[in-house]
């Protein structure tokens, strides 16, 4: 079937063209409000497509309704109860339901991990999506070759492939203390006289995690940018190109506007997977030291798993969390919204109105 | 003529610039798996005195018998992990980008609830649900089977939500209409078009699935109790299991046996990404 | 470029497997004995444990006992405990309970009380639920009281035992001692060093003279402060802090102000290098059981024979304060429905005193001929029958201090939260001596992390 079997009446190459920078639906759109085309609105011999919304959802729903659904409404339930211990089965619900909460919030070791939850996501992911953006920009260049990017694309995806375990083994051993590589290169260079024991220091302990988490989901990012980008029709580029736009301009008024869709996704995930920050923390110093690199997500595995388990505190302590990182990411999904597409559903039933009242057509 | 040179002067600039930075990156970046594999070849008490060295030594064939002399099984491991994560990898992008059509194509009224549903659990921090999740694996006995690290990866939230906003640009609603007009029911219009139209998507996903599959230890470890059954990274874990002579020069060999496949694996579906297919294709 | 690169890789990976597919087709066949698949007519016993050293001894049994074999069929799940997941499955297998259930798993000294007496306890079963006769046997194995102590539940059963003793004493360089004190005779060495923490810093002093320091890190007099101190961390379901305990931190800080050690952590690059002599300067000694010997310190010392490294420059004596370090207890399942063949290796690996019981080869070198080494185990009679003799001490026959050093193991002051609770305290301590905050507000925040994490309140 050739892809250019479809010819709208009227429309002509030209508006076609120019219209195709914007997504489907929105392109669809703005035809319907020409009053050009009502073909396509109609269903087709009465079908409705609806259903088959619903049954290409069923697999993950079922799916998930198995596997996921039981477990995390039993998670959110024990947060109002008083279960506590192994294979408890005698767990009531408290008298005040918002007790756990209560002591979760006001729990010094929660607001410090809270603290330094964000602390080092901010830390990791401002370098990440800076440098992520950067090396998208030029390997997906049309002014300058980069040579070599398949290469470069490769290597730098490389560090996501390590386990947790073993990296943290490894900057563990980097940095050990007081003898260790980088405490040797310090004193050989006369950078210091003698070892500096990094891991009692909080702050520098928060950087290693930082820069430990940086490393191996930088390249991540980048791949999933640059997947975005080979999604954008070159058509665009090359008509700015005639236009003569340079690599900047092309960049932030070309790439990254239609790079918008890809670019949420990039930003929620990194949020949840930021704001749910475990295996690194856990591993390397086990949220030492002196709670600095304490996660929220290593606080609610101790609650459980210290030796009291403190079920309960636990699951107020995630739902929590999720209430709070839902909360964010509802703002980033409004900023980053479709506000052309926004307006063009206006638009568009401002023109369903008009036609109406015009009679005839619908 | 001075604009065409100064053009070439800040491109030279540019290209020095870009250069140096990705080596420095490059080497960061490659630092660990040197590291790895020198120490594959380091004995374990030369590692435990020196844990890092960029000096080769020449313990790559001993270390290599206590892997295999533990009762490690690197074959049989390979397999396993192979078999859990291709599954786990079809499923998870196959079923993923079903889903995210369902959301991209088609109007129906509890769409944008399902979809909120789909981003909440998404938000989920991992160890509540997996508390839970084998708990119940437990209770009804789907121990030891693999399909118990297979079919939960149909639900995946993640890959859902980045089809769902790849497609939302690049979905040709025209085509599919076209589609229909001539006929086609609608699996075979998401078999044999959409499908194909997002490879460098569904690319991206299959690596970062696989990764993630692959290299995952805590789940597959509590559940899949038979020897038999055990797969490359459970394996590796257990040479951890000495408490007083930990091996390792063999555990550095083991991960990075553990790593090999994936990067084959990545060079593989890498392709696809770089290969340009550029979508909105109602090209004239 | 990358078509290059994805053959070699994939060549590699090949090739290494091809190697390992060969060689393991004949070890998985020798070490796998026992699997699943052989079900008809077998019974399953399932085994967890977190290193290979229970299940090997499992079957060491099966080959010096063919019937065994061919009556059971052992399962074995083993989870190593770095990444702590270990008790998070175990705890899960016993609670769900059926036929994946462990039958016989087991548990380290630093958790062992959480399955013994504490959370856990509910699972275990009583050795005589399990046809043992234990009262007598224990008698008669003169098992240190120590591991009977924390092996008994609540209601005064023994549900867990260990096959070791884990004792310590003071292991020290011989040619260091000759150096500062004049002589390397344990004896003397003993009276120097201690007994008592006073005298033991006087000792450091003089070692200091000369340029060495006593101990590697504060970590290895930990483990003698901990196990002595009167009373454990919990009290009346408070947090009590040991007045023994609380001066850890001023021996710590002691230690660190005066240069005592070389400032590592145990199990560090730099502890293990001191092993050695290789560490910032000299270091006398280290503080533990007979497997710290065998299995820790002969493998770090530079050597495998007299005259390599620090290999036979060693020596043990009493420590100036007594204590215990590790070990590994086995319980069983109390619905275990193979009870009888669960108790018979039970019985053979912690209680059995005759020359073909695992207590003798273990202690002996005999169990694992290809690696002979020797190691106290619990029972007192095959102790006395054992001879300690090697070549790492110079010669010296180690039982001859590790056997009375099991008297002063006290299985009393330990509590299920220890491992969490030791790990909080560590963690302080190092935060006061490396400078970084007061001794007042180590204190304060040690009880308030406690409180934050296990919900006990201090005292």
């Amino acid at each position: 079937m050739s892809k250019g079997s479809v010819r709208l009446a009227g429309s002509g190459g030209d508006v076609a063209k120019r219209q195709r920078v914007r997504d489907g639906r929105s392109e669809y759109l703005s035809l319907v409000s020409k009053g050009v085309c009502d073909k396509l609105k109609k269903p087709l011999k009465g079908i409705s497509y609806a259903k088959w919304g619903y049954i290409f959802s069923i697999p993950f729903m079922l799916i998930f309704l198995i596997f996921s659904l039981y477990p995390t409404i039993y998670t959110a339930v024990l947060g109002f109860t008083d279960c506590v211990g192994l294979n408890n089965s005698e767990w009531h619900f408290l008298d005040d339901p918002l007790a756990n909460f209560d002591s979760v919030i006001h729990n010094k070791s929660f607001t410090t991990s809270l603290r330094n939850t964000v602390v080092i996501w901010m830390m990791n992911f401002i370098p990440q999506i800076t440098i992520a953006l950067l090396l998208t920009a030029w390997f997906t260049s049309h002014h300058n070759e980069i040579k070599g990017k398949g290469f470069f694309k490769v290597v730098f995806y490389m560090p996501n492939i390590i386990t947790a375990a073993s990296v943290a083994i490894l900057f563990n051993a980097l940095f050990s203390y007081p003898v260790g590589p980088v405490n040797d290169l310090l004193v050989s260079w006369g950078i210091r006289d003698e070892s500096y024991n990094f891991f009692v220091d909080g702050f520098a302990s928060k950087c290693i995690v930082a820069f430990i988490q940086f490393l191996t989901w930088y390249g991540n990012t980048m791949i999933v940018l640059i997947s975005g980008v080979l999604g954008i029709s070159p058509d665009i580029y090359e008509a700015a190109e005639i236009d003569g736009a340079n690599g900047i301009q092309t960049f932030f008024k070309i790439t990254i506007p239609n790079l918008k869709t890809v670019l949420l996704y990039t930003l929620i995930t990194s949020l949840v997977g930021g704001l749910n920050m475990y295996d690194i923390p856990k591993l390397f110093l086990n949220g030492g030291p002196d709670n600095a690199t304490l996660t929220t997500s290593v606080f609610i595995y101790n609650q459980a798993f210290s030796g009291s388990y403190l079920f309960n505190r636990a699951a107020a302590a995630s739902m929590i969390m999720f209430v709070i990182i839902a909360l964010c990411s509802a703002v980033l999904f409004y900023v980053m919204r479709d506000k052309d597409e926004a307006k063009l559903q206006k638009e568009a039933r401002q023109a369903k109105r008009d036609a109406k009242r015009k009679g005839g057509m619908w | 003529m001075a604009a065409v040179a100064n053009k070439k002067a800040s491109s030279v600039v540019f290209k020095v610039t870009a250069y140096t930075f990705c080596i420095l990156l490059t080497v960061i970046s490659l630092l660990p798996f040197v590291i790895m594999i020198i120490n594959a070849t380091r004995s374990t008490t030369q590692i435990q005195q020196h844990a890092i060295s960029f000096v080769p030594s020449t313990f790559l064939k001993s270390n290599f018998e206590v892997l295999t002399g533990k009762s490690f099984d690197p074959f049989k491991g390979f397999l396993n992990s192979l078999i859990i994560s291709t599954f786990s990898t079809i499923c998870t992008v196959y079923f993923s980008t079903m889903t995210a059509y369902a959301l991209t194509a088609y109007s129906w009224k509890l769409k944008k609830p399902f979809f909120t549903l789909i981003m909440c659990i998404l938000m989920i921090p991992a160890q509540v649900t997996s508390i839970g999740f084998y708990q119940f694996m437990y209770k009804i006995g789907m121990t030891n089977n693999f399909l118990a690290l297979i079919l939960p990866a149909i639900a995946s939230p993640t890959t859902v939500f980045f089809m769902r906003q790849y497609m939302i640009p690049s979905l040709p609603m025209e085509i599919l209409q076209s589609a229909r007009i001539d006929g086609a029911g609608e699996f075979r219009i998401f078999n044999q078009i959409v499908l194909p139209m997002m490879k460098p998507a569904m690319a991206t996903q299959a690596i970062f699935a696989f990764v993630t599959s692959w290299n995952s230890l805590f789940l597959p470890q509590i559940l899949l109790i038979d020897n038999e059954k055990h797969t490359l990274p459970i394996m590796v874990s257990q040479l951890n299991g000495d408490i007083y002579r930990t091996e390792f020069g063999a555990i550095y060999l083991g991960l990075l046996l553990t790593v090999l496949p994936v990067l084959v694996i990545y060079f593989l579906l890498s392709k696809h990404i770089i290969a340009g297919v550029a979508l909105g294709g109602v090209k004239g | 470029m990358k078509k290059v690169l994805s053959t070699i890789a994939a060549m590699a990976m090949l090739v290494s497997m091809a190697a390992c597919g060969n060689d393991s087709g004949s070890s998985s066949g020798g070490s796998s004995g026992g699997d699943s698949g052989k079900k008809g007519g077998k019974e399953t016993i399932n085994v967890w444990a977190f290193t290979d050293e229970v299940p090997g001894m499992i079957k060491k049994y099966i080959e010096l006992h063919p019937e065994f074999g061919e009556k059971y069929t052992i399962k074995e799940t083993i989870i190593p405990t770095t990444d702590g997941n270990y008790q998070p499955a175990l705890d899960q297998a016993l609670s769900a309970g059926g036929n994946d259930a462990p039958d016989i798993y087991c548990a380290e000294a630093a958790f062992v009380l959480k399955y013994t007496q504490g959370a856990a306890s509910q699972y275990a079963a009583a050795y005589k639920d399990l046809g043992i006769d234990v009262d007598n046997k224990i008698k008669a194995a003169d098992i240190a009281q120590y591991s009977v102590d924390i092996g008994t539940n609540p209601s005064g059963d023994v549900v867990g035992l260990g096959y070791q003793a884990t004792g310590g004493a003071f292991i020290y360089r011989r040619s260091i001692a000759k150096d500062v004190f004049g002589t390397d005779d344990p004896a003397t060495i003993q009276s120097e060093i201690g007994p008592g923490w006073d005298k033991f810093y006087d000792a450091a002093e003089e070692l200091k003279g000369s340029g060495y320091g006593i101990v590697s890190g504060d970590g290895d007099i930990w483990h003698a402060v901990e196990n002595s101190s009167d009373q454990g961390w919990i009290v009346d379901n408070k947090l009590h802090i040991d007045p023994k305990r609380e001066e850890f931190l001023d021996l710590s800080m002691s230690l660190m102000d005066n240069g005592y050690h070389n400032d590592t952590e145990d199990w560090g690059d730099a502890w293990f290098a001191d092993m050695k002599g290789e560490g910032a300067k000299g270091i006398f000694g280290f503080f533990g059981p007979a497997w710290l010997i065998n299995y820790t310190m002969a493998d770090n010392c530079g050597g495998k024979a007299v005259g390599e490294g620090t290999y036979g420059d060693w020596a043990v004596c009493e420590p100036p304060v007594g204590f215990f370090w590790g070990g590994t207890w086995l319980l069983a399942n109390k619905d275990t429905d193979q009870k009888e063949g669960v108790g018979e290796l039970i019985d053979w690996i912690t209680l059995d005193c005759s020359e073909n019981g695992l207590q003798y080869m273990w202690a002996n070198g005999t169990y694992n001929p290809e690696k002979p080494t020797k190691d106290c185990v619990a029972s007192g009679t095959v102790m006395k029958m054992s001879d300690g003799t090697v070549d790492f001490l110079g010669g010296q026959n180690m039982f001859d201090v590790f056997v009375p050093a099991n008297e002063y193991a006290n299985g009393k002051n330990l509590t299920q939260y220890d491992e969490s609770i030791n790990i909080l305290w560590r963690d302080q301590v190092r935060m006061y001596t490396s400078g970084q905050k007061s001794r007042e507000d180590a204190l304060k925040d040690f009880k308030r992390q406690v409180s934050d994490n296990l919900a006990i309140e201090a005292e």
